[in-house]
């Protein structure tokens, strides 16, 4: 087996960060997982931790080498994740359950397998063309469905953070599974939170890749856009992207290549994140944050002046 | 690599409405110039360029910064806004005013009154301490004025210290330089350098620092009150802390200031913040007190002439 990986989550303008990542592998099977936890309800970010961490750990203990049946993984451990969110509530007598959006796929012989809650999104990108995509389990999407709205207005729209679906709610979520789906050489799969996507199109995301087909150098300028776009208005933005390698196909110099693990090893890379941590980055100031810092201080002058 | 020093804009420079007129200090995170506004009026204008980031060659008006420290230079900005912010809010005759804020030259500038007099730091250079009770008294009564106008917007100073006491040439001094918001750049632990000064600082300067409160800047009150009369700071409150040799200004002025204002001294320097005046109106209070009656006097005439006598009285004995 062999990919490329990209992962990374940013906080945005935001508080903090409630979004989860995380991607593992063995030498046959991977999984990509990314989880938005919801902001407006009690601890998201700790939703989206436990989404991730039970699908890493499921991974890893079902995973020897190979799934048995990568279907039933998805829906069975996206379920107990879902349940296990309303234990750590009930243990802890909180108010509200915490709850998150997940999107997970497992890669093996060559097919990918995904599932989703919420609308956190997958992105099958072959030759500059979107060939496949999960359907957002949301108000809107549901707009989309019945004519009424266009899918370019998704992003604006007011509704647009109104799901149906997630992990924590009252009821069971309805996991959504996708196909069997074969992977060519140089296919890309990109996992996003709506940070992400809502600030680019699909269009965009394509063109951005023909133009460098290596993820380690697309992603993270697709990032900046999206951080970019979304301004001060913006969200935490997420992804995990892979790109598949055929083993005849032309391997880019970062691609990983399985071959040499033993049976029962298994890589994690698990992205998250502690209130008390500091930022990655220092607060970084825009332009337009200058701006008005100094005009808030040129009014508070003038006033005082007076 | 040695820490480099910052080019100055040149004198005569047009920077907006202003013209430069010379520099008046060259520090590592601004450089403060003398400058003139359209009615010639003398203003203090401040730069932000922290020479660990941003670095002006001779010659060149814009500051070379690189792509690497753009972003902590762009940080650092934010706690200069925090000062613009916070002199904006204060209005009080004896804290520096602030006059205007502006953006050039891919960084900010705050216009600020000029001020004739010089620093109190020049005051004991010039004394070697040794700086008389009443001046003491005056100056710091009508300081703390100000400080309090600082405290009760929810401010600290952070930087009290001589050489940030103004005294005006009537005689009045005036509080400048409010670092107070650059403390969130060394508690971060970024490449702007700490912005204390040994001797001034107190010990939760240092460390601790959730305890900064208004007893932080009394201990800087007290530390420059102390070198007004040794001529020099206190030792250093983190080495204090360590090891501490610190000589009660009662025992070493005793006799020559009255008790009371040693012991206040003294007071202010209490390594343990919870003992030192908690608020400014505190400390204010015992300053303005008047002088007990036992307290030394200057002698008179007469008893000196006594003691003169008496002296020679007793070598001649010898």
């Amino acid at each position: 087996m062999r990919f490329s990986v990209y992962q990374e989550s940013r906080q945005g303008p935001r508080k903090m960060n409630q979004d989860r990542i995380a991607h593992v592998y063995t030498r046959d099977a991977l999984a990509l997982i990314v989880a938005d936890g919801m902001g407006g309800h009690l601890h998201g970010e700790v939703a989206a931790q436990i989404a991730t961490h039970f699908i890493v750990e499921a991974f890893q203990r079902e995973a020897q080498p190979r799934l048995d049946d990568p279907f039933r993984f998805l829906l069975g451990a996206i379920t107990n994740a879902h349940h296990s969110i309303i234990d750590y509530a009930n243990q802890r007598n909180l108010l509200e359950t915490p709850r998150t959006t997940c999107v997970a796929c497992i890669v093996q012989d060559g097919i990918a397998h995904w599932a989703h809650v919420g609308d956190s999104r997958l992105y099958h990108i072959r030759e500059g063309r979107v060939e496949n995509q999960t359907k957002d389990h949301s108000r809107v999407q549901i707009l989309v469905d019945t004519g009424r709205i266009r899918e370019e207005a998704v992003a604006a729209h007011p509704d647009r953070n109104k799901i149906f679906n997630c992990l924590g709610q009252m009821s069971v979520p309805k996991v959504d599974l996708s196909r069997r789906v074969g992977l060519n050489h140089g296919d890309t799969l990109i996992l996003c939170t709506d940070g992400f996507w809502g600030a680019l199109s699909a269009k965009l995301i394509c063109e951005e890749l023909l133009r460098s087909p290596d993820i380690a150098a697309a992603m993270p300028k697709l990032m900046d856009m999206a951080e970019g776009r979304a301004g001060r208005e913006g969200d935490n933005l997420s992804v995990v992207a892979m790109t598949w390698v055929d083993q005849i196909g032309e391997a880019s110099p970062t691609s990983i290549s399985t071959v040499t693990m033993t049976d029962r090893e298994y890589k994690s890379t698990v992205q998250h994140f502690q209130k008390t941590a500091p930022p990655a980055a220092p607060g970084y100031l825009s332009d337009e944050e200058i701006e008005r810092a100094i005009e808030e201080i040129r009014l508070a002058i003038k006033k005082n002046s007076k | 690599m040695p820490a480099q020093a910052n080019v100055p804009l040149p004198d005569g420079y047009q920077l907006q409405s202003y013209r430069i007129t010379k520099v008046l200090s060259c520090g590592g995170f601004s450089i403060v110039y003398l400058a003139h506004d359209e009615a010639d009026q003398p203003v203090a204008i401040k730069e932000y360029l922290p020479s660990s980031l941003a670095l002006r060659h001779e010659g060149d008006v814009l500051p070379s910064i690189s792509e690497e420290n753009l972003a902590t230079f762009r940080y650092g900005m934010k706690c200069f806004f925090e000062e613009g912010r916070a002199l904006a809010r204060l209005s009080h005759p004896n804290l520096v005013r602030v006059l205007n804020f502006f953006r050039a030259n891919e960084t900010v500038y705050l216009v600020m009154r000029y001020e004739r007099g010089r620093t109190l730091q020049e005051h004991i250079q010039a004394r070697r301490g040794a700086i008389k009770e009443n001046f003491i008294r005056r100056i710091f009564t009508l300081l703390l004025n100000g400080l309090r106008e600082v405290h009760l917007n929810k401010l600290l100073h952070l930087d009290i210290k001589p050489a940030n006491i103004y005294v005006r040439n009537d005689g009045t001094p005036v509080l400048i330089d409010f670092g107070a918001a650059r403390q969130t750049l060394t508690a971060e632990g970024f490449k702007l350098n700490p912005m204390y000064t040994p001797g001034f600082a107190s010990p939760e300067h240092y460390k601790n620092r959730e305890l900064l409160g208004p007893w932080t800047d009394i201990y800087s009150v007290g530390a420059s009150i102390f070198a007004c009369i040794a001529g020099a700071a206190p030792q250093a409150a983190d080495l204090r802390v360590d090891k501490d040799r610190y000589v009660s200004a009662t025992k070493l002025f005793g006799g020559r200031y009255s008790d009371q204002l040693l012991e206040t001294i003294d007071w202010c320097l209490n390594l343990d913040h919870l003992k030192r005046p908690q608020s400014v109106l505190a400390l204010q209070k015992v300053l303005l007190r008047e002088r007990d009656p036992e307290t030394p006097r200057r002698k008179s005439f007469v008893s000196s002439l006594r003691g003169t006598l008496l002296k020679l009285a007793r070598k001649s004995v010898a």
